[in-house]
């Protein structure tokens, strides 16, 4: 139990550090706000369920499955308000023509 | 909307209480009853609001829809993990301009939620029924262009979009 859940942890940090390489490494924010939604997918996922194993069933697995179920549902909503705020700020996505 | 009202109040108070439930975890009398009570109290004051576009939401349907697109979230993140690592960054940003066929307003959030939830497209304006979606290059804006998740939202609501 312990060993898949310290696995299932791992595998999102290793998410988590993709997420942050992205980052620093894509050209303009609507590219880079990709990236930031790798960790609230996989990273996210991964984490809480391997912490959610790591307690067992209980009180504590409900709490982490509300704490799941509240990001899937707002992490979408930062992102979408992000990127619709550049966009009517007049940042202008970098297209295949201009690179 | 009197009728209504015993029905909504009753419905408000037990879902609040089970969020009491999960989130004090403390199971003796004090606790039971001083969470009843609140709950009793904010569903009281929350019963004169018009209906959220919540209401006729098919939950059963969009529980049995999360697993689907569980999967599409994993196959689209393993994609986009390819293309950050690399060295080369192979990426052709594209903006879609999307026009979706679903009536219910849930349903468009549920469309767009999804969209941004799944990496490498982003939401990034919603006009009525027109989406303007971002994407990181055309393989990660296929499930949209296709309407294959359009289709799947139509069965969680029950509507048809064969008028294309």
């Amino acid at each position: 139990m312990v060993i898949l859940a310290v696995g299932l942890i791992l595998f999102g940090v290793f998410f988590l550090v993709v997420a942050a390489i992205g980052t620093l490494r894509l050209p303009d924010v609507f590219t880079r706000s990709h990236a930031v939604s790798l960790t609230d997918s996989l990273g996210a996922i991964c984490v809480l369920a391997g912490l959610s194993i790591y307690q067992g069933f209980g009180i504590n697995m409900l709490k982490i499955l509300v704490v799941l179920v509240l990001l899937l549902l707002l992490n979408p909503v930062i992102a979408h308000a992000t990127v619709r705020a550049a966009y009517r700020a007049g940042v202008k996505p970098q297209t295949e023509e201009d690179q | 909307m009197k009728s209504s009202f015993p029905k909504q109040f009753i419905a408000n108070t037990l879902a609040l209480f089970c969020v009491w439930l999960v989130l004090s975890g403390k199971y003796d009398n004090f606790h039971l009853v001083l969470g009843f009570m609140v709950s009793c109290g904010v569903a009281w004051l929350n019963t004169g609001f018009p209906h959220s576009p919540f209401h006729h939401f098919p939950w059963a349907r969009v529980v049995l829809y999360s697993p689907w697109l569980f999967l599409r979230v994993v196959e689209s993140s393993l994609h986009l993990t390819k293309l950050i690592l690399n060295p080369s960054l192979p990426i052709k940003p594209i903006l879609i301009t999307y026009r979706s066929h679903l009536r219910h307003r849930g349903a468009i959030v549920l469309l767009g939620n999804s969209v941004t939830l799944t990496p490498g497209t982003i939401t990034v304006e919603v006009n009525g029924n027109a989406f303007l979606v971002h994407a990181i290059d055309e393989t990660a804006g296929k499930d949209l262009t296709t309407g294959r998740m359009e289709r799947q939202l139509a069965w969680v609501f029950q509507e048809d979009t064969n008028q294309r």
